[in-house]
Parts: structure tokens; sequence; C-alpha cells
């Protein structure tokens, strides 16, 4: 069985406790506007371009069946360049995957794990996309002892996480803007089903940690971490919150991708903004 | 008024002050430990007696008596802010202009030596470790008797080098006497009642260690500091301190039950210790059965450096059952104090590594980490550690040229690794030879004069201990530019011989040419899963050549029968080991730094660098007691988000207990600083970083060095 991954991080710290393997799966059905992955959207392998490193080899020119290099309109996402250009100019975004070749890779760090109690974590784009594959290969690394997590913005139907349910330990589960609007104006999508999943999860017994990106302008507010904190404060499976704050660090990508990044305008948290809003939950009792 | 902190402040910036004199004086070349060694005034002068028409020195008589004429003149150093009498100024080694002498000649093996690049050892100093338990129960007057008692015990031919030993013993007491005597006049001229107090006691002290031994904390620090300084003004041989927590435990009771000592005056007598020289220290470690070693001076010297923020060279030994609030404060300074101490050393690896050469626990476990990436048995073994090694690259290079040169085969992959192990082979046999040599002729040219004052059977034999004088003799060969040479095997495997995107000779051409006009070929080459990424050929092949080379090493004994003990050199020769290689098929420019350590080369992955490295560094272990060291360069954002801390402990402690993991050095480093600093180091003059086994200001190093340093961080 394949799946379509575009990164497999190592010692990962940030997603899931303890010491972690993350594996991003390519494809979201989410738009948001402030996306530090954009190379996690589409649903397939694509090119990404970095001519600050282009040596002039003319290697892509005559790998290019479709005479696309230079023509991004022409371009089919072959990626027959990127494998012809070896000063990593061009690369692919995106790889199918066997299970069995992630798992070793994600198993590579077991004993770090141990120590750490960490684990490893399914992340995105949304992994739940691609459940059959997710499903599998959380099933696998359960049976191989390694702590799971899954990386969702839950915005799919509950029977597909009630699937992986038994196989998961933990979920990072990603809560945008409470307001319907807002969500859809900054994601592209409601957050009813997104909201009616989260409740639903909410009173199983897999543990939940809510991130919030935190991003000026869309959601940072203490009426929408309020309006949060009224959502989740009784539902019995959450752990903790983490809010996570905006950062550009994914700028050159949409470059590379030849997108807009439409979060160009937006500007950085002011110091101390986080913790000011952090202050929201930390009366919730977890 | 002046506290044990703000004294501790002074004698920072002192030690800044001084760092950027010797940077002006010397330049941005101190590519080394910083050593603690300070500018002597400029009209200081010493000129050494020779006994050779070469100009040169050699023997125990003339070492001897030119070392005690150094420690005549050698100025005295006092900084009322410190506790502790003494600071070194130059080295008798560094006047030793014709180092070997000629009358021993080793030309029969010099082509060798050329031809693979090796670093002998002939005529290397120091780099094994001196017992400091005997001179703190025995004092210099004790040491001075039990020498007066064995010449008597001895024949006549041991003379000289009873003679030597004696001669400088006689110079120490002197120096440290006049020491004492400067002490008093200090305080009799100072005002500050702080300090007027302390220069008395420093008098007091120093004027009974000229003859008694230490009896106090105190004096065992300002023992202890003698003993640094006059290893240094000899040969450095003080470097190698090992387990300073054991050294002063009794001293610390004693004191503690007396009620004559508080545990900020210990921690103040440590940092002034710290700074006569940053020698290696071990804290930490498990004794025979297993049964953790920690004490209150583990913690106090953890303590001492993280008050005194400048180089030093701490290593915690980590096991199974070591105390989790020493190692907990051991990551928490490294991380807050981003100084590059302490350091790791996994005691399961080392100490079962060396029980590996046929040696009881028991011994094992009395092996401890004294040097930058070594450990040696305290005044029992004598060990050229550090100073032997062999570039693989060379190796390579030779094996590679030979079978192209060979009309009668047709190049393979297989020959080639046939052609490494030949040459490879080789190169141990000259290592071999030439450790007979040195241990044979050492003697007679450059003795080890004050560590044989602290070995367990120098005087007792009348013999050096580079000459039969300490008991057991394991000989260190380290290789070097391990990943270079996997990853060109596995560059050749996978472009030529299976994609064919390239002929040998084209191969051959581009090297010779350092892939000028052929940048595509050059990145085609180096684009290849590299050593470090797991799984891939490249790390199968660095264990390949791990075997072979433990092969090799352990198969035989030196022709004389000394034990050799295989490792992975850590330190600086990278770069002139580089220097005397031409391209590789790994994509490296000719003359460029080979590889450091057993660390991947520089760029191997993009994500994931800690673990992916600890995994490929473990499975390439030697085993046999010597280490294979890591460097990792860390993200100070590691250590800040919630849990950091102890996720790195959790690495440390998996990596050293569950992975095999020797020695792990690590850096805490912010990228955008230290591209700022390489740009101008003037502006960061107390920056430290640390390059491999040893830390230093990172304004002090030449621009080659700090390029070293921050490629490691930029590429990962």
């Amino acid at each position: 069985m394949k799946g379509l991954v575009f990164d497999i991080q190592r010692c990962s710290v940030h997603d899931g406790p303890g010491i972690r393997t993350t594996v991003f799966f390519k494809g979201c059905n989410l738009r948001c506007l402030w996306c530090h992955n954009p190379e996690s959207v589409n649903p397939f392998p694509e090119l990404q371009k970095y001519p600050d490193k282009c040596i002039g080899c003319g290697q892509c020119i005559k790998a290019c069946k479709y005479e696309a290099v230079g023509n991004r309109q022409k371009c089919i996402n072959c990626v027959e360049c990127a494998e012809a250009c070896f000063s990593r100019a061009r690369i692919l975004a995106g790889k199918y995957m066997e299970l069995e070749e992630v798992l070793e890779i994600a198993e590579r760090d077991k004993s770090f794990y141990m120590e750490s109690k960490g684990g490893v974590t399914f992340s995105g784009g949304e992994p739940l996309l691609q459940k059959d594959f997710l499903r599998e290969i959380l099933k696998e690394s359960k049976h191989g002892g390694l702590h799971t997590a899954v990386d969702t913005a839950g915005n799919v139907p509950w029977e597909s996480i009630e699937e992986i349910l038994p196989y998961t330990d933990l979920f990072l589960y990603d809560l945008k803007v409470m307001d319907e609007s807002k969500h859809k104006e900054a994601t592209g999508v409601s957050n009813k089903r997104i909201l009616k999943n989260l409740k639903e999860l909410g009173n199983r017994t897999t543990e939940i940690i809510i991130r919030i990106p935190v991003i000026p302008g869309i959601n940072n507010s203490l009426k929408n971490m309020e309006e949060t904190l009224d959502f989740i404060k009784d539902l019995k499976s959450i752990k903790s919150v983490e809010l996570l704050p905006f950062h550009k660090l994914g700028e050159s990508k949409y470059e590379s991708l030849g997108i807009e990044y439409p979060a160009k305008d937006f500007r950085l948290l002011e110091k101390g903004e986080i913790e000011k809003l952090g202050i929201v939950f930390s009366g919730l009792h977890l | 008024m002046l506290t044990f902190e703000t004294r501790l402040d002074k004698i920072r910036e002192t030690k800044i002050k001084q760092t950027e004199e010797k940077i002006k004086r010397f330049g941005r070349t101190l590519d080394n430990d910083d050593k603690g060694i300070i500018s002597p005034p400029e009209d200081f002068k010493f000129t050494p007696k020779s006994n050779h028409e070469n100009g040169g020195f050699y023997g125990a008589k003339v070492c001897g008596d030119n070392f005690r004429e150094l420690l005549e003149c050698h100025p005295i150093y006092i900084d009322p802010m410190s506790s502790l009498a003494g600071g070194w100024m130059t080295m008798l080694g560094y006047y030793r202009n014709n180092p070997w002498k000629p009358e021993f000649s080793f030309t029969h093996l010099s082509e060798e030596i050329k031809k693979y690049n090796l670093v002998t050892g002939i005529g290397a100093n120091h780099h094994f470790c001196a017992d400091l338990t005997i001179g703190l129960k025995l004092g210099w007057k004790g040491i001075l008797e039990k020498i007066q008692y064995y010449r008597e015990k001895n024949d006549a031919s041991h003379g000289e080098f009873y003679d030597a030993l004696e001669t400088i013993v006689l110079g120490i007491q002197n120096i440290t006497k006049r020491h004492a005597n400067e002490a008093k006049k200090l305080a009799e001229l100072e005002e500050d009642p702080e300090i007027k107090r302390s220069l008395e006691r420093m008098f007091e002290v120093n004027n009974s260690l000229v003859n008694e031994p230490p009896k106090t904390f105190y004096e065992a620090c300002q023992w202890l500091a003698w003993f640094i300084i006059l290893g240094d003004m000899y040969n450095g041989c003080s470097d190698a301190i090992g387990p300073i927590d054991q050294y002063l435990k009794p001293f610390y009771d004693r004191d503690k039950k007396a009620g004559i000592l508080r545990e900020d005056e210990a921690i103040f007598h440590l940092a002034c210790l710290l700074v006569k020289n940053n020698s290696y220290y071990q804290i930490g470690g498990a004794d025979k059965d297993g049964k953790d070693m920690t004490n209150e001076i583990s913690f106090f010297m953890l303590e001492a450096a993280h008050r005194l923020k400048i180089p030093t060279s701490i290593c915690v030994r980590v096991h199974d059952r070591l105390n989790p609030e020493l190692l907990h404060l051991a990551v928490q300074y490294l991380f807050q104090d981003k100084k590059g101490t302490p350091n790791f050393l996994g005691d399961k690896a080392t100490t079962q590594g060396f029980m590996n050469n046929g040696y009881s626990r028991e011994l094992a476990v009395t092996r401890y980490k004294c040097g930058c990436h070594w450990c040696a048995i305290p005044g029992r073994e004598y060990t050229l550690n550090d100073c032997v090694k062999i570039n693989f690259v060379a190796v390579f290079q030779v094996a590679l040229g030979e079978m192209m040169k060979d009309a009668s085969v047709i190049p393979s992959y297989e020959e080639l690794w046939h052609r490494f192990e030949k040459h490879l082979k080789r190169a141990v046999e000259v290592i071999a030879e030439a450790i007979d040599f040195h241990l044979e002729h050492m003697h007679e040219v450059f003795p080890e004069l004050v560590a044989d004052l602290f070995c367990h059977g120098t005087i007792e034999k009348g013999l050096d201990a580079t000459n039969g004088g300490v008991e057991f003799y394991n000989m260190c060969v380290d290789g070097s530019g391990l990943a270079i040479v996997a990853d060109s095997f596995a560059a050749i495997e996978q472009r030529i011989v299976r994609e064919k995107r390239l002929s040998w000779k084209e191969l051959m051409m581009h090297l010779d040419n350092d892939y000028k006009g052929a940048e595509y070929i050059r990145l085609m080459l180096r684009n290849i899963p590299r050593y470090g990424s797991g799984g891939s050929l490249a790390d199968e092949n660095a264990k390949l050549i791990i075997n072979i080379f433990n092969k090799l090493v352990k198969e035989k004994r030196t022709p004389n029968g000394f034990n050799m003990i295989p490792g992975i050199f850590s330190w600086a020769n990278t770069i002139p080991m580089g220097e005397a290689v031409g391209a590789t098929p790994n994509g490296r420019h000719a003359y460029a730094p080979i590889s450091h350590g057993a660390n991947p080369d520089p760029g191997f992955k993009e994500s994931g660098v800690l673990t992916s490295m600890a995994a490929a560094v473990a499975s390439v272990q030697c085993n046999y007691g010597n280490a294979v060291p890591i460097q990792l360069e860390v993200d100070p954002i590691l250590g800040k988000d919630n849990g950091g801390i102890e996720n790195m402990e959790a690495f440390i402690k998996t990596y050293c207990n569950d992975m095999g993991g020797t020695l792990m050095n690590l850096n805490i480093l912010d990228k955008k600083q230290i591209l700022e600093a390489h740009k101008d180091p003037s502006k960061y003059p107390d920056l430290i970083v640390r390059v491999t086994g040893f830390s230093a200001y990172f304004a002090a190093l030449s621009e080659k060095f700090r390029q070293l340093v921050v490629d490691r961080i930029i590429e990962g």
C-alpha cells in the first residue's frame, strides 16, 4: 500500500510529546491563508523551483519532454526535470511511498522515543484524506510498540476519524477560528464539521491537544480564544491547548511553487501577545 | 564589597583581556585548546641549554635542567581576585625547535608516512594521564623522598633520570615558594580587607605546599593548580586531569566535617582552578559494581563552570544509574550558557569496549575521560591518545590511483575495496612500526618528567613512562575522514557501476581537474544518499570501513608486542589532512577539509539531523574503549521549548546507554550570531564554541577554522 508523503522529519520535538518522527502527508482540503507548508496542499507530486541554486547545466531542459522548462503552463508535474537536477534548483514535493518504507524510517528512532516518551506523528496536509493508508500505518506503528499521534484539522467525515481511533494515542487537533464566516474566509471551508467532530472526539478516551495557529487579523482576539475555551471546556479528553505563533518561514516555498503568498502583508505577533491570549486557557481544568 | 560572584566577574574580564592580548600578539591562529596560557612580558627571554650540534636538547638530564631553569625565570603571576596562585606563560616544549634527535632516524618509514598521510606519534608527548592522588597524598617533599628512596634501590644507570626528576621537584618547590612570598607582599600592600585576607590565605597555603601535602580542600585545589601550571610549562601533560570529583571528595568531606568550608567557597576555588587551563575533567561515572560515583564535587564543577563562563572541558560520564539531577543540571547549563560544556561520555560502551582488549571491569572503570576525545588509566597506562592518525582519504586515494594505473585489471568496485583494504593494512603496519620506534627512543629525546612524578612504576623502576615505566601500553590508532571515504565508495557504486552515468576514466579526469568545468558531475556525485541518511549504501560502507579498520588494528600487536586500540579522531587535523589530498569521488574539492570525527559530511540531510547522526555514528563505533565521537550543533530553541531540556536528556541517555555511543560533543549555537561573529570576530570576544573535544573563544580561531564551525551549523 502506498501513500503520498512530502516529508518525513526525524527528531521532531514540536508535534507531540518527546522526541518523534513526523510523517507529512500531502493533500489538504483547507486553504489556510497563512499555511507554511504550501507544498502540502495539492494531492499529487509537484515541482518546486529554487533558481538561485541553478548552475545552468541545462539538464532539466534535456529531461523535459513537454518543453515546459521556463513555461510553467506546459508543466504536467511529471518531475523528470527534478530528477535530473543535482543542484537541487528543482525538487520534487511529494512522493508515493510504500507503507513499509515509511514505517522503517519511523522505527529508526524507536530507542529515542522510549526514553523521551515520544513516538510517531502523522501530519500534513490532512492525513485523514488518505484514511486507508493512515489507518494501516497507525495499526502497524501500534503493533511495533510506537506511541502514535495524528495531527488533523478535522474536516473529514466522522467515520474516517472513528476508523483510526483504536490505533491513535493522541490527536493534535487544529482549531483556527470559531466564527464560521471568518473560518470560511480564512480557510476556504466552514468549521461546522470540524467542531462537530471535535465534540464527538472530545468525549472519547483518546487524548487531544488543541492547537491554535495564532494569526494576526484572523484569530488573535480574546473573543476568539474565549469562544474556543467555551467550546472545549467540557470535553473530557482534552489534555492541553497549544498556541502556535504565526511566522513567515514558508514564504520562499510559495515562490518555489510559482504561487502568490497570501499572508505576505500579515504582520508578525507582538512580543507578549501569545502569552496574553494564553491566559484565557489558564483556568481550563485539564 | 567583593563577593565570590564579583570576583569571578573580574577574573572572567581578565581572561577575556588576556585572550585579546594573545590574538593581538599572535594573530587569530589559536586553533587549539585555549589552555589558559597568559602572554609573557615583552622582555621575557629564555634560552634552553643545548646538548646537540643542531641546537636541540635531548634526554632526561638536559630536559630536567632546562625545565628547572625555566621554572626559575618564569614570571610570577598572581591575580588578587583569584584564590589560587600561579599562571603559565610559556612551555619548555615550545623551545624544541629540533624536536627529534637526528641520530634516531626513521627515514625508512618516511615515504609511506607521506603516502598515507600518517600522523605517527613519533616524538609526540603527553596524551596519557597522571595519577594525581599520588601528588595529593605525598606533596612535593614526599615525592622528593620517594625519588631518593628508589634511587637507592636501583642501579646507577638510572641516575640521570632520578637527577632530572629531583631537579624539577626542587624547581617546583622554589616557584611555589616565590609565589607564596609574592602573595605575602601583595597582602601587605592590599587595602581591601577581603582581598587582603584572601592573599594572606594564599600565602599560608602556598607556603605550606612547598613541602607538605595538601590537607584541606583549598590546599588541594591550589596543589592541582600547580600541577596544571607545571604540566603546561613542561609539555602540556596537565591537560589530562580525569576524575576530579573523586580526587577532591575526601578533602571536601574532611573540611565539611570540620565546618571550615562553605559550598560557595568550594565552588569558587574550583572556578579559580578552571581558569588555569581548560584541562579535561570527568564527573559522574560508575564504579566496578555499577554504582554511581556522582558526589557533591560533580555538581560543584558544573556550577563553577556555569558561574565562570569561559571555555572549560568537563565531561559527564553517563550510565544507567547516573544521578538524574546531575544530567539535568548538565543539560540545563549547556543550553543556558551556550559554552559547549559539558560533553557526555558513554560509560557502557567505553568500559565494555576497553574490556574487549582483555582487561577486567575493575580496571576498565578506572579508565577515566581525561582528554579531548579520550580516556586513560591515571598513572598506569601510556597511550599516545590523539597523536596517531591514519587519513582514510589518503589511503583511498592511493588505492584508486593504483587501480586505475594498473593495466592488468579492469577497474571495479570490488577491486577498489580490495586495494583500499590492502593499503589500509600497510598503513596500520607503518603506524605499528612507528609506535615501536617512538617507544624505543622517546625517553632519550623528551621524557615525560612531570607526568613521571605521578605514575605507578616510573619512580619505582627508574624508567620514563615512554620506556616501560608504567604498567599498560595501549596505543591509540585513530582513523580520519570516514564520511568522505564511505560517500566516495557509494558515489562510485551508484553513479558509475549501477547507473553508468560516468566511466571510471571520466571520474579520474574530473578528480584530476578538481571538477573544473564539471559542476554538474560534482553535484551528481554529491547527491547520493550519504552516510548518515540511514539505510543507504554509504551507511553500510562506513560500517564496513570500521570493520576493516578494527580487524587490521586488532589482528596483531606492534612488532614489539604493544596493544593498539582503534578509534576515530575528532580534532582539528581535518584542515591539514584535507590539504594533503586531492578531489574525491564524493564531490569534495581538492584540498578541502576532510570530514570531522565520525560525523557525516555536512549537508547529508536537511532535517532531523540529530537522531540521524546519532544513529549513524552509533553504528560505526570501534568497540575497544577509545572514542568514536559525535559532534552535534544544536539550535538553542530546542532547549527553550516546553520539555526541551528533558528531550535532550533523553537523547543523551539513549545515545550513551542504549545505542553504544562513546562520546557526544554538543554546541548550542545561534545561527545568526555565529554568522555575524564569523564576519567580525572582534564584536564577539566572549563567544565560545565547542570546536570538537575542546571549547575555544570563537574570536581566537583562524578564519579557516571558523569556517569549519560555520559550515557544520549551516549545512547540518
